[in-house]
């Protein structure tokens, strides 16, 4: 039992490390993206939320395959150990796509001169956002462990099936209703400083991930050895 | 695979047999429809828009709510009555369990559907000749996945506490691709656009169908472990 | 169609204040719960 705390503390120790160094990265790529970035010729100042908004989709869609994933692993195996892993990433997930629908629509706004649009990108964050909220209720109106792994990892098997269809349609959609001719800055030909810029904020939203899973994870795993002890 | 079949069947007629002498969850449904249908016609700028741009969009909304509302009742009654857990002592495969459940899901929207879509031509004035079989298939496609998911999630919500509204909520990311495609399907059917169009649509309504169908009638058992 | 520069740099000042705010207070909700015993 006391071994089992020791890890737990262990992992926590750890995110805390992570974490504190990705935040840390994140100050270096707001001084990096709004000093020393061009400035975007079409867009103008707005575009530079690109570098904070591309990462989180990035960290969201990777938090979710993580979510799926271990969901397999977890029906095959079943051990809670990756139902607590698979809890933490879409408890991270849903952060990462709160960063999304939140840049998505200020970006938009002086761009497109709409605070909202259909497109394949800002639609799938939506449904990525609400398949990590129904996770999360999910899990909270579950009590018994057992089924609430279960449960959660039939979810999240289902989402991650789903993810590519929606992606499909909506792309099927737009290309079905062709819209005016919006410029976009994650096209290849992105300048070198705006390309190492954006790498780096991936790096570092990369760090900040692992950091918040982990430390989300140890303490997931010291609570659940307290109930046990307590109970 | 002949027992498999035969206990479906059995909890399907079982389940349907209840709903009809009820007949309760069904009315209901029929007039949440009739309701949205009257809504949309009243809050309709008839000048700015018209009922030709939005009959597809309505009635597809209509079939889903109802669908939804559906689902929320096909687990109800073995929460009331605790009969889930008899029909869990019975040595009968799980899967065949959960295609009992879907097949009358299937059944009970299906027939919502039925009721719904004449008074759809009466409301909105369409004319479904010609298209009208294009539209029952593109019913039929766009229902069978959407029910499947439902079926497995009103199974999962059914004893937590907000179950009408967890449902919902799990469901709607789902319901995206079977009615994009199908609000698609029949808006070209009914501006009569040429097949070669909408065999696209379709046949993603179908995969989905495959794929959803599929995988819930794989992941169902691990729902019901003990 | 060229923009101004300096214009619209509210939205960028409040995209990248919102995202601080998101990512540094789920830190800080992780460190406290954390930390307590």
């Amino acid at each position: 039992m006391t071994a089992d705390l020791v890890g737990a503390r262990r992992w926590i120790r750890r995110g805390q490390i992570l974490t504190a160094l990705g935040l840390l990265g994140l100050a270096l790529v707001y001084v990096l993206a709004l000093r020393y970035t061009s400035v975007e010729r079409f867009q103008g100042l707005p575009q530079k939320i690109f570098y904070v908004h591309v990462p989180a989709a990035w960290s969201a869609l990777l938090s979710f395959s993580l979510v799926g994933i271990t969901s397999i692993l977890y029906l095959w195996l079943r051990d809670p150990r990756l139902d607590r892993f698979a809890d933490s990433c879409a408890a991270v997930g849903l952060v990462f796509s709160m960063v999304m629908l939140t840049t998505g629509p200020l970006w938009a706004r002086p761009v497109w001169n709409t605070w909202w649009t259909w497109d394949a990108r800002l639609t799938f964050t939506l449904i990525l956002f609400f398949l990590f909220l129904g996770y999360r209720a999910l899990r909270g109106a579950i009590q018994d462990p057992g089924e609430r792994a279960r449960f959660s990892a039939v979810l999240g098997i289902l989402g991650m099936v789903l993810v590519p269809f929606v992606h499909l349609t909506v792309y099927l959609f737009r290309t079905l209703h062709p819209q005016p001719i919006v410029l976009k800055p994650s096209a290849p030909s992105l300048p070198g400083d705006m390309l190492r810029t954006l790498l780096i904020s991936v790096g570092v939203y990369t760090i900040l991930l692992i950091g918040f899973v982990v430390m989300r994870y140890g303490v997931a795993a010291r609570e659940s050895l307290e109930t046990s002890d307590a109970g | 695979m002949l027992e498999f079949l035969r206990v479906a069947l059995n909890v399907a007629w079982k389940d349907l047999r209840v709903e009809h002498r009820s007949k309760t969850a069904l009315v209901s449904a029929i007039a949440f429809a009739a309701l949205v249908l009257v809504i949309f016609n009243f809050a309709r700028d008839a000048a700015a828009v018209s009922r030709e741009m939005l009959a597809p969009s309505v009635l597809w909304i209509t079939f889903s709510f109802s669908g939804v509302i559906a689902l929320n009742r096909s687990f109800a009654l073995e929460r009331e009555n605790a009969a889930l857990d008899g029909l869990l002592l019975a040595p009968v495969s799980r899967s065949a369990l959960f295609l009992g459940k879907y097949l009358a899901n299937l059944a009970f929207v299906f027939t919502v559907e039925a009721v719904t879509l004449p008074l759809f031509v009466l409301f909105f004035g369409v004319d479904l000749s010609g298209v009208l079989a294009g539209i029952v298939l593109t019913a039929i496609l766009a229902t069978t996945g959407f029910v499947a998911v439902g079926t497995v999630f009103a199974a999962m919500t059914v004893r937590t506490r907000f179950a009408e509204l967890m449902l919902p909520l799990l469901v709607l990311p789902f319901l995206l691709p079977p009615v994009i495609g199908a609000v698609q399907v029949t808006a070209r059917l009914l501006s009569g656009r040429p097949v070669s169009e909408i065999a696209g649509w379709l046949r993603i309504l179908a995969f989905y169908d495959l794929v959803f169908v599929t995988l819930c009638l794989l992941l169902f058992p691990a729902l019901m472990d003990e | 169609m060229q923009v101004d520069p300096s214009a619209n740099a509210g939205y960028l000042t409040a995209a990248y204040i919102v995202t601080a705010l998101i990512l540094g207070g789920y830190a800080l909700v992780l460190f406290r719960r954390g930390r307590r015993r």
